[in-house]
């Protein structure tokens, strides 16, 4: 288990991080400089805390009260960089048997064989690594850090530096290499809401030195804590709310002329401010004009992409963004009338607070 | 043709050796001193290992004359300790090279070593190597081109030097006088063959030595 709790101040920023990690992969997701690299760094040993204290499994490698600070030699921590830092004077296999030159010859070329055959760089052993693709390097990254056993693995956004198109490949290799060859932690620092989710087990939300929610993936992107979480975890509809009524189980809504329903959240916020719509689950539907929370709207525009369009809506005077995949309503992407219906499922909308 | 005296040309590279000699391991270390550091007092010391370069030789050369002459604290306790003299000596030749030209050694390597991305130290680090290891093992081997271009550069600087080496050690013939100098007094003789022949051969040196020191580099490059 790793443990968490320092503080760091480096010109007007600074640094708060309190969290724990237990196995499996935790993603530490936020916009760029919001901490999260200089967290990984501090838990590494690349950089010191002010204050505070880091343990990993019983031991402590940071501590400010008892004076201790390992240093990164013997943190025993491995660290996949952004764009995998692999030594460009050595060989794969050199740069392989970087971290284990302490041991005898031949344990040591045999433990480097086997690492190379576990990583399919068979037949790689004396290229460099300008002469290897994206997942070859990537393969001796991982290898050259696992080959040391470390106790905790940190991957500081390994994808993206990368093409679309490879990094899904890459992606996939690194999930099945990390599930198959390392059973302890692993913190996989990202500013990408789709890769956290598809590879993390938990997801910490950070921004601006803080950490804003700490959850499931499930959890965090059904139910975002706050204004910035939900902007982080890619929502495009938030809109400023009153609350109007309170049901048992509804609330009702009020922004601009729009006056909708929602589901009450679990813990009642303080003050209820602003109601967050993913995109894509706003749906348009043609007649219904007896449904709950069905709205007519004027199409403002619509944004072309590979697979959805984004249609631009003015609903009763607030512009929401409704995401539609191309397949499931060609009739929309074709019609010409401006004005159409559109239905927002309660249970869909969450409620927070807004951020002071 | 016979009385050639060659002596001056085995001076000048045995002074340019021994100050290029001086000057790496001065230097290197230095040079990564400065490259890992920023503040005031790196900034400032960077500045002074530029000054020779700027600096008039014979300026230079009357500093190191004050600093090293017989009635300086240095001098004098050479003399009066090892019964030495730094000043009209090829040991004075050498110092006067080493400081003409180690700027060019230290800015050098200290560009190659700022260029070598971070992230290649810390992988070492993370990987369980020490700060001398990792000097050895990455920093070295990934700033050699820029070092050796230091070294060249150093060298042929310290072999051409003639101002700042007259000053210290002045021009007294077979024990310092360097080919510069030779040149220098051949031309005052009146002894144009002279002149000639050792502007020839310290030309020929020149090029023999920068082609050599590129066909290595690019040899390097592709292995």
């Amino acid at each position: 288990m790793l443990e968490l709790l320092i503080k760091k101040t480096l010109g007007n920023f600074s640094l708060q991080s309190t969290f724990t990690a237990k196995n499996g992969v935790l993603g530490i997701l936020g916009p760029s400089g919001c901490g999260k690299s200089m967290t990984l760094k501090c838990i590494a040993g690349l950089q010191t805390p002010d204050s505070g204290l880091i343990r990993l499994n019983d031991k402590l490698l940071f501590s400010s009260e008892f004076k201790i600070d390992i240093p990164s030699r013997k943190r025993n921590i491995g660290y996949v960089f952004q764009h995998y830092a692999l030594f460009p004077h050595m060989t794969v296999m050199n740069n392989i048997g970087y971290g284990v030159k302490h041991l005898e010859k031949k344990q040591r070329i045999q433990k480097i064989k086997r690492m190379i055959e576990r990583m399919q760089l068979d037949g790689l052993e004396d290229h460099y690594p300008s002469q290897l693709s994206g997942g070859q390097q990537q393969r001796t990254a991982l290898a050259r850090t696992l080959i040391t056993e470390p106790d905790l693995l940190l991957l500081d956004e390994p994808f993206s530096a990368l093409d679309s198109h490879i990094k899904h490949l890459l992606e996939k290799e690194l999930i099945s290499i990390i599930k198959n060859n390392f059973d302890g932690i692993v913190l996989l620092v990202t500013h990408n809401i789709e890769e956290a989710y598809r590879i993390c087990d938990h997801i910490m939300i950070m921004d601006k030195g803080n950490n804003l929610q700490y959850g499931t993936k499930d959890d965090i992107v059904h139910t975002p804590a706050n204004l910035t979480t939900a902007r982080i975890t890619g929502c495009k509809n938030l809109l400023d709310v009153t609350v109007l009524k309170e049901t048992d189980q509804h609330l009702i809504l009020k922004s601009n002329e729009l006056i909708f329903k929602a589901i009450k959240p679990k813990l009642k916020p303080s003050k209820i401010k602003v109601a967050g719509i993913r995109s894509h689950h706003i749906s348009f539907c043609s007649d219904s004009h007896n449904n709950d929370n069905t709205f007519e709207c004027t199409i403002i525009d619509k944004i072309n992409g590979v697979f959805s369009t984004i249609i631009v809506v003015n609903c009763k005077r607030c512009i929401l963004q409704v995401e539609l995949s191309k397949m499931s309503c060609p009739h929309i992407h074709k019609c010409n009338s401006s004005k159409l219906m559109l239905h927002i499922p309660p249970h869909q909308v969450f409620v927070m607070d807004k951020d002071e | 043709m016979d009385n050639i005296n060659l002596f001056p040309l085995y001076l000048s590279f045995r002074v340019a050796i021994t100050a290029t000699i001086i000057s790496f391991i001065i230097g290197i270390p230095f040079a990564y001193f400065l490259s890992k550091r920023d503040g005031k007092v790196t900034d400032f010391m960077d500045t002074l290992t530029n000054l020779p370069v700027v600096l008039p030789p014979t300026v230079l050369g009357y500093y190191l004359l004050i600093l090293l002459g017989r009635q300086s604290p240095i001098g004098a306790f050479m003399e009066n300790t090892f019964g030495k003299m730094i000043v009209f000596t090829p040991t004075g030749a050498i110092i006067a090279s080493t400081v003409v030209s180690i700027p060019y050694l230290i800015k050098s390597s200290k560009t190659s070593f700022v260029e070598i991305n971070e992230d290649y130290l810390n992988a070492a680090r993370l990987l369980g190597r020490n700060e001398l290891n990792i000097f050895f093992t990455i920093v070295l081997p990934i700033a050699w081109r820029g070092i050796l271009a230091g070294i060249t550069m150093s060298f042929v600087r310290a072999l051409g030097d003639f101002g700042t080496t007259l000053m210290v050690s002045g021009s007294i013939p077979n024990k310092t006088m360097t080919m510069p100098i030779a040149i220098y007094d051949a031309l005052q003789a009146g002894d144009k063959y002279m002149a000639n022949l050792l502007v020839f051969i310290m030309t020929s040196i020149a090029i023999i030595f920068l082609f050599t020191i590129n066909l290595l580099e690019r040899k390097m490059r592709k292995g």
